[in-house]
């Protein structure tokens, strides 16, 4: 960061509390902090890829990742989990249904299930990046 | 053909989030999705066929 730039963020008033609001929605649901903020076309473009992402994934038999691993440390479990929980609602609904994160052969045999993976990982990291976005437009940092 | 439709599926998921939160007018925005889903594509292909030759 420039110094220039870091005067300017040293310089920025604290973010009110219905922009973190706003975040803490975007992040559980793709694409309604957006909403809150009567941004459709933001919305429908960022949360609706974040959805398609996630559902292409699940549809290529992809994997979600929690702490509970099958012959290998928790702790590399962690890294995929943090990108899988960026799908927020998306995510926790899943880990309450079990559905998605069995290893079965049958599934990790399929020639789309890295695809499937990757889909999946993506969706919730390209929603931390929808969130920060309606998070910096509520904090009126963004046009 | 498959495996090229699914990395079209991605860049072009990937480079409308990319699109939609940079820059600051919509041509801009559009211009800069387009160019990052070519640097996907371009970058997957080379990739690809780098890929292809090691054994």
């Amino acid at each position: 960061m420039v110094k220039t730039e870091r005067l300017q963020a040293e310089e920025a008033e604290p973010a009110p509390g219905s922009a973190w609001l706003t975040g803490a929605a975007a992040w559980f649901v793709p694409g309604l902090g957006h909403l809150m903020q009567k941004r459709w076309w933001r919305a429908a473009l960022m949360g609706g890829a974040v959805w398609l992402c996630f559902f292409v994934g699940m549809g290529m038999g992809g994997h979600l990742f929690d702490l509970a691993a099958e012959g290998s440390s928790p702790l590399l479990q962690v890294p995929p989990m943090i990108a899988n929980l960026g799908t927020g609602a998306l995510y926790l609904v899943s880990w309450l249904l079990d559905y998605g994160f069995k290893d079965d052969p049958a599934q990790a045999a399929r020639a789309t299930y890295e695809y499937g993976n990757t889909f999946l990982l993506i969706a919730g990291l390209l929603n931390y990046l929808t969130m920060l976005d309606a998070f910096d437009i509520a904090a009126g940092r963004k046009p | 053909m498959r495996h090229f439709l699914v990395m079209t599926l991605f860049a072009a998921l990937a480079s409308v989030v990319f699109g939609a939160m940079a820059k600051d007018t919509t041509q801009e925005r559009l211009l800069y999705g387009l160019k990052v889903f070519a640097e996907f594509m371009v970058i997957g292909l080379v990739l690809g066929w780098i890929l292809y030759f090691i054994p």
